[in-house]
């Protein structure tokens, strides 16, 4: 062993997963509180202020996290007919959608070209899992053609008050800040692995023929990363060719 | 991914631009958007501002682009609070600005660009096939199942999502991103054909077909089948042009062009 003081294990590569995504879910816990608290105004300019108020320190950080949040609420809530996006974009390299910007902006539904295409976005996973689970929910890893153009993960929550879900605060991820985030604690374990989702999507892998964005099928020994619905395989079987 | 919804062609009309004579190209591409439908009349466009922004492109550009299409009549700019710019509706005119944009692109240009969308698209298809879990099979199938291809407004959008939601299944933000684009450039001509009622028929089948090759996991089959209906809408747009330049209508209206 070349480098025995840099070993670890596929149980802490699971547990850094669980932690990272423990930090985005700290966040939306404390906007859905701020947000079933406020009571909240139904008022779509109040709700946007509040919640920009309350996602764009995360958005802001010197190396974030997340690459948008904000918090979608159900039509009923605001007494629309559409749900209303209070979505902030964090600052996005070249973007072929949405152009190069350095601070947080708003994804903008406002000039309608985006209307029609929301219309049925409470069918989309990242709201129609938490409307019928009650539960948060990680979406992806998916291409969001919808937000940031970007390979992603959507975290949601429900926001209920009493016992009825007012909308869902939200958050991204993109992949390429997970990995640059977890890569190097995944290179320093002994045995290839590979993070992968619910259906086994690649998220992470260190065995150079199990790529980011295959199904990589698995028999072998994994570890589940608690509170987020991923494992890590441990040396992940070679499937047959994309 | 998700069921239902009806990505593409209109947030694609505004994506980022080439290089070379930029307003001319903010002007083209929405007259495209106009002419073929994409945006409605009575629409307001984006501010000028969001404009340069989204396309990527310096605020004179856009203001330059808008020039042009307010001397061709497609836009109206009116000023105040409720003020912009807004399209406006003359639907004689624009069957003859799109006589004029079918004439003014070649045979070889329209070939050539159902050859580079339909290799992109393809491709898509067959890495899609084994990239697709169960359940976005399910999703696109049921999406598919409520997509409306009885009127030519929303075929021409659903068949944009389609192929949207093929490059979607594949993983890759670059393909995602290029079929954006390239249904931002060539979208609105490409789907042209889908003012006919027996094409979209056939096309919102063709479709129908690539999701159990999907789910199959047959990438040969899904990529053929995709091919097939990028060459009847090739086929449609080239017939078209025929007619066009032979003095006729762009629409199949006359009984000789079906039997030419």
């Amino acid at each position: 062993m070349r480098h025995p003081l840099t070993t670890t294990t596929p149980e802490r590569c699971a547990a850094a997963v669980s932690d990272l995504f423990d930090v985005v879910f700290q966040d939306l816990e404390s906007w859905r509180d701020s947000i079933a608290q406020a009571g909240a105004s139904t008022r779509p300019a109040e709700l946007d202020a509040l919640v920009e108020s309350l996602v764009i320190p995360s958005l802001t950080l010197p190396h974030p996290t997340l690459i948008g949040a904000g918090f979608i609420a159900a039509p009923e809530f605001v007494h629309g007919r559409d749900v209303h996006f209070s979505w902030w974009l964090g600052p996005l390299e070249s973007n072929p959608l949405l152009g190069i910007t350095t601070v947080p902006t708003r994804l903008d539904l406002g000039a309608r070209i985006y209307t029609e295409y929301l219309r049925d976005v409470r069918q989309l996973e990242w709201y129609s899992i938490p409307e019928s689970t009650h539960q948060r929910h990680v979406t992806g890893p998916y291409v969001d053609h919808l937000c940031t153009c970007d390979y992603i993960f959507t975290v949601t929550m429900p926001v209920r008050v009493g016992q009825q879900m007012i909308g869902v605060v939200g958050a991204d991820v993109s992949v390429r800040r997970l990995e640059t985030a977890l890569l190097p604690l995944f290179l320093a374990a002994d045995q290839p692995l590979a993070l992968v989702n619910a259906v086994g999507r690649v998220v992470i892998s260190t065995e150079p023929t199990v790529q980011v964005g295959q199904l990589a099928p698995h028999d072998g020994a994994a570890v589940d990363c608690a509170g987020v619905p991923f494992r890590v395989l441990i040396s992940p079987a070679t499937p047959s060719r994309d | 991914m998700a069921a239902d919804r009806r990505p593409g062609a209109r947030e694609a009309v505004f994506a980022q631009l080439n290089d070379a004579g930029r307003a001319e190209q903010v002007a083209q591409r929405l007259t495209d958007a106009i002419i073929l439908g994409v945006l409605s009349p009575g629409e307001r466009l984006p501010s000028e501002p969001e404009l340069a922004r989204r396309f990527g492109v310096a605020l004179i550009t856009v203001r330059e682009g808008l020039v042009i299409l307010r001397d061709t009549g497609l836009v109206e700019t009116r000023r105040g609070r409720e003020g912009g710019s807004f399209v406006i509706a003359i639907d004689a005119q624009h069957h003859a600005l799109l006589r004029t944009r079918l004439r003014g692109l070649t045979q070889v240009e329209l070939s050539d660009i159902a050859v580079y969308f339909s290799v992109i698209v393809e491709g898509c298809a067959a890495r899609a096939a084994v990239r697709t879990s169960t359940l976005d099979a399910e999703r696109l199938a049921a999406w598919l199942q409520k997509a409306d291809f009885t009127s030519t407004a929303s075929a021409r959008s659903n068949a944009g999502g389609f192929f949207l939601e093929l490059a979607v299944l594949t993983q890759s933000a670059r393909l995602v991103r290029e079929q954006i684009q390239v249904q931002a450039e060539f979208g609105p001509l490409l789907f042209l054909g889908m003012d006919d009622p027996a094409l979209r028929e056939r096309i919102a089948a063709g479709f129908r077909a690539v999701v159990p090759a999907l789910q199959a996991g047959d990438g040969a089959l899904a990529r053929r089948l995709v091919g097939d209906q990028v060459q009847s809408l090739a086929e449609w747009l080239l017939a078209a042009k025929a007619r066009v330049e032979r003095g006729g209508q762009l629409d199949e209206t006359s009984v000789d062009d079906n039997n030419a």
